[in-house]
């Protein structure tokens, strides 16, 4: 029943979210310059024919009243179709303004669709990454408070947050993949593609949860219950592996949770410079050609993501801590 | 005593060592070297467009995979000394019968990726498609009205002027710029296969377009034989340094539009050769021609005086060729000026004066727009320009935008353009210099700088209905190129250096100078 209760109220405030994350988007694009019209028709178009063909799409209609058509659609599915982009999926320049003959132009969900699993398998390996950089640094640091592993997960925290990721995955591609020639990092042709991209986002974000672990872990081991626990005399293993680490956690999925929505979000630069396939590069394009429609459907949908991996993470957290009540 | 725990995690952990050999680690890892018969991978450095229709656009990334996909009449290196050079590849034979009629006699043998024999109807439909007045790309000297094809036999088409009054010698460097498209693909119209994929009957045959990849693969039926590599896939990679990188690390094969900076660091590579070459770009200063105060010609002059273009030439390193006209050197007809605006800050002082604005007093504020990313050095160069025209009194800014934003803003439109002054270069793979200067300055097509003069279209008229190359070639270099020096709608810095940088195991590619490829004698040893 509070499983229930807790998903209906908290989908609720999702949807309220996602709608106002959308109004603001929706209202952001249309007041910065820029015409995607404009870029549609190119550059020699005149102003005729570009009020025509923007009066024909609505896009001389009160940006409520558009907002209120966007959406419309969005509640059937609809996201719409991209501005600029063909069925295949190219990013693609201006065609001349008179040009009848453009290609048919792809559906904003299919080129998500496309792009999703390949930011959210590189997500996913970032975090694992993370966790295997994070999870020894930090515990060391968390069960020897004051002393060299406390000092050095703080310095290390200190170094990773230091590094501008362009300038890491700049570097790291040249000595992995051009010196030593160990994986591959340009662009996607498999698995050890994701590789790179991903050790550089688990740079990124190893000092959070390296931080969260070592404050909470020795926050748990100043606790009674670990006194008690030698008392009861478990072994040092059993005691920080099934009690302090157990009870440590609970930060730590709060972190990862909204790590990994970041993650969602963030890879723009990652993906730029790798020239990844996701949803970061096709977000760049997507802003660099105005493509509105394309550009709404990626808020929306990493809005209504962020908002449900919340959700998941908040449940998660109360199976493991009971006394939790959001 | 074993525990049943400790039973189960060791037999667990047997389990999967004994698995060890059976995983495929290729799946995680594989070498990023470069593989003997994997396709050529092309990066480049600038996006195509949702349409294939060559006569569709004017964009380089897209003229470049037609350099793969499609067959040209001719083709024309275009070297510094040997400028008007053509080689004849779907034509065996150009004869002027007269001043305006052309024979061109074309290969027999060869055939569309799609299997149609290639013959003159095929011709005769791109002549006259690729001439439409509603073609974005349209070239020819004159509309589809103005000229008359015919095809005697199968493979003998004349082409006839007279209808348009000029020479019928304007189609023998034409020849080399627009693709021959089948006239089966014409016939279906301009919304038909043309837009939904490449069919040409060149060495590599259009397969399909995947997210930012074209991957072409070789024609068995090449009329030269079968290419020895396998295809080409060309992509685009928005970034300089990733494009870089990828070459260094032997997953790209070619990349372009190299930085200065970048050249040292690639030739210091093992394993990586660099192409330079002169190029049929050059790079301008564009003038708002239809709105004040560049309406004026005496304000254009006084802006060309204040700009030193040895300056430029310094930022521009190995990237920049100085020239001094409105085309490349390596276009028929290039002459070095002498009355090319040179600087000269009291001249300009004089003729800022006699346009009524001493000292630049009274100038409106000045937009100056360019872009970064795809251009090397635009930034840069635009700093030094605007410094310049300061100094004499323009009240200059420099707009830097990303491309797709100052692209928008690129074409004169009807009352003027966005901005006063636009950078931009100009690019098209014929010796042909009305490409470039009937394009711009003709008051019928204005592209850039909106330039309407009547003397100018006279001028351009007049070469262009001379009666053979040599009377063009002094009508040119006498008339059109020293007028448009002294009224300058625009002002061309230098001369563009295409440079690729190519792994050393990839030979015998065949550079174009405005960027195309022929890879289909390639060897990859």
């Amino acid at each position: 029943m509070f499983v229930l209760r807790f998903l209906v109220r908290r989908l609720l405030q999702g949807v309220v979210i996602v709608f106002l994350v959308s109004a603001l988007i929706f209202t952001l694009l249309r007041v910065v310059p820029g015409d995607p019209v404009r870029l549609m028709a190119g550059g020699m178009a005149p102003e005729a024919l570009i009020e025509e063909i923007a009066t024909e799409m609505g896009l001389r209609d009160p940006i409520p009243v558009q907002f209120a058509r966007y959406i419309g659609g969005v509640f059937r599915g609809d996201f719409g179709q991209s501005f600029v982009r063909p069925a295949s999926g190219a990013a693609v320049g201006g065609a001349s303004f008179d040009d009848s003959t453009r290609g048919e132009r792809a559906r904003v969900l299919t080129l998500i669709a496309e792009t999703a699993p390949m930011t959210i398998q590189l997500a996913l390996l970032a975090m694992v990454f993370a966790l295997m950089i994070a999870l020894p640094i930090g515990i060391a640091g968390g069960l020897n408070p004051g002393r060299w592993p406390d000092r050095m997960a703080l310095y290390l925290s200190s170094i990773f947050v230091s590094l501008p990721n362009f300038w890491l995955g700049i570097v790291l591609a040249l000595v992995v993949s051009v010196k030593w020639q160990l994986v591959p990092s340009i662009g996607y042709h498999g698995f050890a593609y994701t590789i790179l991209p991903a050790f550089v986002l688990a740079i990124e974000i190893a000092p959070f949860l390296i931080r969260t672990l070592t404050v909470s872990v020795s926050g748990v081991m100043a606790q009674n219950f670990i006194d008690i626990a030698r008392v009861r005399g478990l072994s040092w293993g059993q005691i920080v592996f099934r009690h302090a680490l157990k009870n440590a956690s609970v930060p730590l999925l709060n972190l990862l949770g909204v790590q990994f929505s970041m993650l969602l979000g963030g890879v723009l630069v990652i993906e730029f410079i790798f020239d990844y396939p996701g949803l970061g590069l096709l977000t760049i394009n997507a802003v660099m050609q105005r493509d509105f429609p394309l550009i709404q459907g990626i808020a929306i949908i990493t809005a209504a993501a962020f908002v449900l991996i919340n959700i998941v993470v908040d449940l998660a957290a109360t199976a493991i801590d009971p006394r939790l009540d959001y | 005593m074993i525990s049943r725990r400790k039973f189960i995690n060791y037999s667990a952990a047997f389990g999967a060592l004994a698995a060890m050999p059976q995983v495929n680690t290729d799946f995680f890892f594989k070498p990023a070297m470069a593989q003997a018969t994997k396709p050529i991978v092309f990066l480049s450095a600038e996006n195509i467009t949702g349409n294939w229709d060559p006569s569709a656009h004017t964009t380089l990334s897209q003229t470049n995979i037609e350099g793969f996909v499609m067959g040209y009449l001719t083709r024309a290196p275009m070297t510094p000394e040997n400028p008007d050079e053509v080689i004849y590849e779907l034509a065996t034979e150009i004869t002027e019968l007269d001043a305006h009629k052309l024979q061109i006699k074309l290969r027999e043998g060869v055939t569309f990726h799609d299997g149609k024999p290639f013959t003159a109807a095929d011709v005769k439909a791109t002549f006259e498609y690729g001439s439409g007045a509603d073609r974005p790309k349209q070239v020819y000297p004159g509309t589809t009205d103005t000229f008359e094809v015919t095809t005697p036999d199968d493979y003998t088409v004349i082409v006839d002027t007279s209808k348009g009054g000029y020479g019928a010698s304007l189609f023998i460097f034409l020849a080399s710029y627009l693709p021959i498209m089948s006239a089966d693909d014409i016939a279906q119209g301009s919304s038909g296969p043309l837009t939904q994929r490449l069919n040409g009957t060149g060495p590599f045959r259009f397969v399909e377009q995947r997210g930012n990849d074209t991957v072409m693969e070789a024609f068995d039926g090449y009329f030269k034989g079968k290419p020895t590599v396998p295809g080409v896939t060309f992509s685009f990679v928005g970034d300089a340094t990733t494009r870089m990188l990828s070459l260094m690390s032997g997953q790209a094969d070619i990349i372009e539009r190299l930085e200065p900076e970048q050249v040292e660091t690639l030739e210091a590579e093992a394993g990586i050769k660099i192409s330079r070459q002169v190029s049929v770009e050059n790079k301008y200063l564009w003038f708002r021609c239809s709105k004040p105060p560049f309406d004026n010609p005496l304000v254009r002059k006084a802006a060309c005086h204040a700009i030193d273009r040895d300056l430029i030439m310094e930022v521009m390193g190995s990237a920049g060729h100085a020239s001094s006209n409105f085309v490349s050197p390596i276009k028929f007809g290039y002459v070095d000026l002498e009355n090319y605006p040179k600087y000269d800050p009291e001249e300009c002082q004089r003729l800022l004066a006699e346009a009524g604005f001493p000292g630049g007093e009274g100038l409106p504020e000045l937009e100056y727009i360019t872009s970064t990313g795809f251009y090397p050095k635009t930034k840069e160069y635009g700093e030094v320009i605007t410094a310049l025209m300061q100094e004499q009194g323009f009240p200059v800014t420099l707009n830097v935008m990303e491309v797709a934003a100052w692209n928008e803003r690129l074409y004169d439109r009807p009352g003027g353009g966005p901005g006063h002054m636009v950078d931009c270069g100009w690019s098209t793979g014929s010796p042909e210099p009305d490409l470039v200067l009937r394009s711009h300055f003709h008051s019928s097509s204005k592209r850039i700088c909106g330039i309407e003069d009547p003397e100018i279209d006279a001028a351009l008229d007049e070469e262009r209905n001379a009666p053979s190359l040599e009377v063009r070639r002094e009508s040119l270099q006498t008339n059109l190129m020293p007028m448009l020096a002294d009224k300058v709608p625009a002002l061309s810095l230098f001369t563009s250096v295409l440079m690729h940088g190519i792994r050393t195991e990839l030979d015998g590619l065949m550079m174009y100078p405005d960027g195309q490829i022929d890879a289909s004698a390639a060897t990859q040893g």
